[in-house]
């Protein structure tokens, strides 16, 4: 493997914990919504 | 019209449903990426951050522009509706630019030798991000509701007329400046396997963004059909 | 057109009363100015960058947050909101007052400026009498885009509570495309290069100017009315 593989790695980490909290965020909240009676 | 709790329930579920998918999606161009897709010979393994980078700038400019078109609509039509959409593209689009702006310089480092370089796109990039967060910030500073929406287009729409004049003044401003070292991030024409999985990229970013988006101005909704119901 | 005017005059004119009555905006950013300037000389090394590579920047940053300044304290007297607010209640154009605003802005920071710059010339020992006219153009030209900017949001973070934070973090994109023109331009001038290497950079700068005044002129009343 290429020696930059580290910095790809890094890359694909950090974006993926980004998406992940904040759609995980955004979808827990969703769900919490949706299971409210009215 | 005012927004009830079931129509927003409704959005919401389908900001849900846009949002797994999305997320899926994304899944899916990680493994492209990461397994299917050749590296490239002078930029090895970190040019595969490409795949990553590229379809969040996008997903990030078209989040940019809901913001100023949806601002425009809303001064004209003055609907609330309209403000928590662009209030929820703008967040969105911080997220894609928070994106942007980190795997953006770890990209560079290993390529241009820097983390940072003032070039027209890195510097857009920037500037979008800081238009995203002043519009946010202004947003948590304004308590009236009215007021709040009529600031935050202000803002959206002049932040809108801004971004070609950036475009134009940082790319003159760099072709006067020697370029970063060396490599070019972006090859002239890209093998088949490259191509097909930057444009899934796009197709991934893109349904993300609009998942992202729609649940979370089914939220906004949500919470203003509550606080009415309360009343 | 006649009604017009006499609003925008009296906008004005009352904002440069109340100011030269109380000074509060220009005072302190005529002092922030000189101790920008005083700070950057001795924050360089003179032997390793001449001043004229820097000179140009420098100049440029202090004209930036010098302007912020006044910008900010331009809209926050307490009898300026409530003039305003009963300035509203008739219906006056809202261009008009805008313009009024505008003016007045400009005569503030154009005053800074004017301070700031041969205490510039003094510290930095520029030779600028030869390219004086074009110069003072630049400075014209550039202020105008800042600040026509800057006076639309001005008005919207006064109300806010951290409004000396909010005003250049909403403002400070928007002060790119006039910074880099001008200082390119200033770098030219300062070297005594042709009038036809700065061209494209004055009309960027014009442009801009052109764009946002309009711009401005429009989304005001969004700002002001409810």
């Amino acid at each position: 493997m290429p020696e930059n593989t580290s910095y790809m790695i890094a890359a694909y980490v950090v974006a993926a914990v980004v998406y992940l909290v904040y759609g995980g965020s955004l979808l827990a909240r969703g769900f919490r919504a949706l299971r409210k009676d009215r | 019209m005012k927004p009830t709790i079931s129509s927003s329930r409704g959005i919401i579920k389908w900001g849900v449903g846009l949002t797994i998918i999305g997320l899926a999606a994304l899944a899916v161009i990680y493994v492209l990426a990461l397994a299917y897709t050749p590296f490239e010979v002078r930029q090895g393994a970190a040019q595969k951050i490409f795949y990553v980078h590229v379809p969040a700038a996008w997903s990030a400019m078209m989040a940019f522009s809901l913001v100023g078109l949806v601002s425009i609509l809303y001064l004209w039509l003055r609907d609330e509706r309209l403000d928590a959409f662009a209030a929820a593209s703008a967040e969105v689009g911080l997220v894609f630019s928070v994106i942007m702006l980190t795997t953006g310089p770890i990209w560079g480092k290993p390529i241009w030798g820097t983390w940072w370089t003032w070039d027209a796109r890195l510097t857009l990039t920037l500037i979008l991000f800081l238009l995203f967060l002043g519009y946010m910030t202004l947003r948590s500073a304004i308590h009236d509701p009215a007021e709040r929406a009529r600031f935050s287009a202000v803002v959206g729409i002049m932040g809108m007329v801004l971004v070609p004049f950036i475009h134009v003044s940082v790319y003159l401003f760099r072709t006067l400046h020697p370029k970063p070292i060396v490599l070019k991030a972006s090859a002239p024409s890209l093998p088949p396997e490259m191509l097909r999985t930057l444009l899934l990229g796009f197709l991934a970013a893109s349904v993300l963004y609009l998942g992202f988006v729609v649940l979370r101005y089914g939220l906004a909704r949500h919470a203003m059909a509550e606080l009415d119901e309360e009343n | 057109m006649n009604s017009w005017l006499r609003v925008a005059a009296a906008v004005a004119g009352k904002d440069i009363v109340i100011e030269v009555r109380t000074k509060t905006a220009i005072l302190s950013a005529v002092v922030f100015a000189a101790l920008v300037l005083i700070i950057f000389n001795f924050a360089r090394d003179a032997s390793l960058v001449s001043t004229s590579v820097l000179a140009p920047s420098v100049l440029w940053i202090t004209f930036a947050f010098a302007g912020m300044i006044t910008l900010n304290r331009g809209f926050n007297l307490e009898k300026e909101n409530a003039a305003l607010e009963g300035l509203l209640l008739a219906p006056v154009p809202r261009s008009a007052i805008y313009v009024g605003k505008l003016i007045s802005n400009l005569a503030f920071v154009g005053m800074v400026e004017a301070v700031a710059l041969p205490l510039f010339v003094l510290f930095f020992n520029v030779p600028v009498w030869s390219i004086l006219p074009g110069l003072l153009g630049l400075i014209v030209l550039a202020t105008i885009g800042f600040v026509a900017v800057g006076t639309v949001f001005s008005a919207m973070t006064v109300r806010t509570r951290f409004s000396e934070l909010m005003l250049p973090m909403l403002l400070l994109p928007f002060m790119v495309p006039p910074l880099i023109g001008a200082v390119q331009t200033t770098t030219r001038l300062f070297a005594g290069r042709p009038l036809s290497e700065m061209i494209g950079w004055l009309r960027i700068i014009a442009l801009y100017d052109v764009v946002f005044i309009t711009l401005c002129v429009l989304i005001f009343p969004a700002v002001v009315d409810e």
